[in-house]
């Protein structure tokens, strides 16, 4: 019997499969239904879009022409200024207010006031809705005629009549802010009370027997025990409204007048009400870009989380 | 990034002892000196002011569901229903075409949750138990593909479902869903499978167990509550979506959020008490799954994962 007969025999008589795959290969074998997934849904639409940007393009009419930059150029002097800063407006407000009220919550809890935990689990409501019940209700909240805001202003006399907060240009920035605020806190609180919670008790009273204030010692013993989690918590806040849709198109549609239009609206809007891909496109390519530089500080930030 | 996933209980609290209680429980809270007053009293103030912020709309969601549709539209409006009423829910159950946006919500959550589990569980275990070469940038790859904007990839999608004739279908929406709920479970499950010893996976290697035998008969088994905590994750978020059955489907095949602006928002004069009634009713899955995977909170948020 010469060896590759033996082979044969040994494997047909055996009931465990031929371990002809080395580790590597099988490894990669598991990756597959995954990164066949995402390669037909994420990373092959992504490129085609950010693609779409070099082309004159509808989303009805089959068929394209390459116009090289002349649809980057189109936006970049039209209105890309304008959107970036309401982009930014938005993104660094709906961020900035999660985080202060998040912190000052967690900081409270974080005391062990009576009732803290059910406070916690009151608190995290706002998270849990789904976005669109979100806009529903600051929607009803914000309404001109009949919202409960405006008879509350005016019962307080802080205003003289009715404002119509979601339909003009001066207010309606500042209703979507404050509705994504009230989305976003609780997961900030959360997640910054989970860090307070490591910081060791002993060192609060190690400096406080020292005389060191309340002050002094959130500055030189919490924050610095923190700033991990603060760091993390303010990155992902920052990529995730800088992308953010659902509220601010129920809310407003990025209206009046595009006062409320972020790149994720334009985008949108572009492609699905104006059918111009190429434009559509050429908008998300900038915003990519921009996106990417955010991830790509999370990234860097969470690999230095891993290896300590 | 396991490092900044924070423990809930510090392991350095001194325990209660169960005699003398009265000196014991000023040790057993650790409260600071200066905790007792100052501290106290701004913790109560930031508490009071931000759970206003947090809770009274939410009152007024609750509220409006219970209001008679009439008096909704009286202004100023009353802040207690003056006759409660039920009126509204009943109003929902009637509305047949909102049965049939909340079974495609459940249906294409509950199968965006299957496949994504399925699939993530061989790519993480792949990530957790194998080393090889770009394991670590792919493995970065898909926590960046979930920070892609979701209105760029639809423009792509959009054509790409049209061509294959899946647009207004489920495998359109479960298909679209996973390109947010893969990244979510890969890291989560990713994190589970790290947390099984090696040992046991050699032992049984030795035992002559396949390798696939030992994802199906250990592995796997082991992670149950890692299985179904993404899978309750991945269903969540799927049961959020908004953007994605807004464009990709139409009235026979959308989900609930979608369904709900259609059916509400925009009409001449919105049924308000209605649409805070089926806000109420979406959110429930939502706050459910939430009680059920408070466990998993902390963890699941710091994979860069879970946001709404």
């Amino acid at each position: 019997m010469s060896a590759s007969q033996f082979e044969t025999l040994q494997h047909t008589n055996s009931h465990s499969p031929p371990r002809r795959l080395t580790d590597g290969q099988f490894a990669l074998l598991l990756l597959l239904p995954g990164g066949a997934l995402l390669l037909g849904v994420v990373l092959y639409p992504l490129v085609a879009a950010l693609v779409t940007a070099f082309f004159e393009q509808s989303l009805v009419v089959p068929g394209r022409t390459f116009v090289g930059l002349a649809n980057i150029v189109d936006v970049l002097t039209g209105d890309f200024p304008r959107l970036l800063g309401q982009t930014l407006v938005f993104t660094v407000g709906t961020t900035v207010f999660p985080f202060v009220i998040g912190f000052a919550l967690a900081l409270a809890l974080n005391t062990r006031i009576r009732g803290a935990k059910v406070l916690r689990g009151l608190m995290l409501i706002p998270w849990l809705v789904p976005g669109v019940v979100v806009s529903f209700l600051w929607m009803w909240i914000f309404n001109a005629n009949y919202g409960v805001l405006n008879a509350l202003l005016e019962t307080l006399g802080l205003i003289d009549g009715p404002v119509a907060w979601l339909a003009q240009p001066g207010t309606a920035m500042t209703a979507v802010v404050v509705a994504k605020t009230w989305q976003s806190f609780p997961w900030m609180m959360v997640m910054l009370l989970a860090g307070l919670q490591t910081v060791p008790r002993e060192l609060h009273e190690a400096a406080e027997m020292d005389g060191a204030g309340t002050v002094r010692r959130f500055f030189s013993i919490t924050l610095p025990q923190v700033k991990g989690i603060v760091g993390l918590v303010l990155l992902l806040e920052l990529i995730w409204n800088f992308q953010h849709f659902d509220i601010i198109y129920v809310l407003t549609g990025g209206g009046p007048a595009g006062a409320t239009q972020t790149f994720a609206t334009a985008v949108y809007e572009t492609a699905f009400h104006g059918f111009d891909l190429g434009r559509a496109g050429a908008l998300g390519l900038l915003w990519m870009v921009l996106l990417m530089g955010l991830v790509v500080v999370y990234i860097r930030f969470s690999e230095k989380g891993e290896g300590k | 990034m396991s490092a900044l996933t924070p423990t809930r209980t510090p392991a350095h609290r001194p325990p209660a002892s169960p005699d003398s209680p009265a000196p014991v429980r000023r040790v057993r809270r650790g409260a600071l000196r200066s905790e007792r007053r100052g501290v106290r009293i701004s913790a109560w103030a930031a508490v009071v002011v931000c759970g206003g912020f947090a809770l009274l709309p939410v009152y007024w969601l609750l509220a409006t569901s219970l209001t008679p549709r009439e008096q909704v539209f009286a202004y100023p409006p009353r802040l207690f229903p003056a006759t409660p009423t039920l009126d509204a829910f009943a109003a929902l159950a009637g509305n047949e075409q909102l049965f049939v946006y909340l079974r495609n919500s459940l249906l294409v959550s509950v199968l965006t949750a299957v496949l994504s589990v399925l699939v993530s569980a061989y790519m993480g275990y792949s990530f957790s138990k194998f080393r090889y070469r770009g394991r670590r940038s792919l493995m970065y790859f898909v926590l960046a593909s979930q920070m892609f904007p979701q209105a760029l990839l639809l423009v792509t999608l959009y054509s790409l479902f049209s061509a294959y004739g899946l647009l207004n279908t489920y495998t359109a929406l479960v298909l679209s869903f996973t390109t947010f709920t893969l990244p979510l479970c890969v890291w989560m499950l990713k994190g589970f499978f790290d947390t099984i010893p090696d040992e046991l996976i050699e032992a049984a290697r030795v035992d002559g167990a396949s390798r696939l035998r030992i994802i199906h008969a250990i592995v796997l088994p082991l992670s149950a509550p890692g299985l179904i905590a993404a899978g309750l994750f991945a269903f969540v978020r799927g049961w959020n979506d908004f953007i994605f059955a807004l464009t990709l489907a139409g009235p026979e095949k959308q989900t609930l959020p979608p369904g709900l602006v259609n059916t509400f928002v925009g009409e001449a004069s919105t049924a308000w008490p209605e649409l805070m009634a089926a806000s109420l009713v979406v959110s429930l899955p939502v706050a459910i799954a939430f009680i059920a995977l408070q466990k998993y909170l902390v963890g699941g948020l710091t994979a860069g994962a879970v946001k709404g």
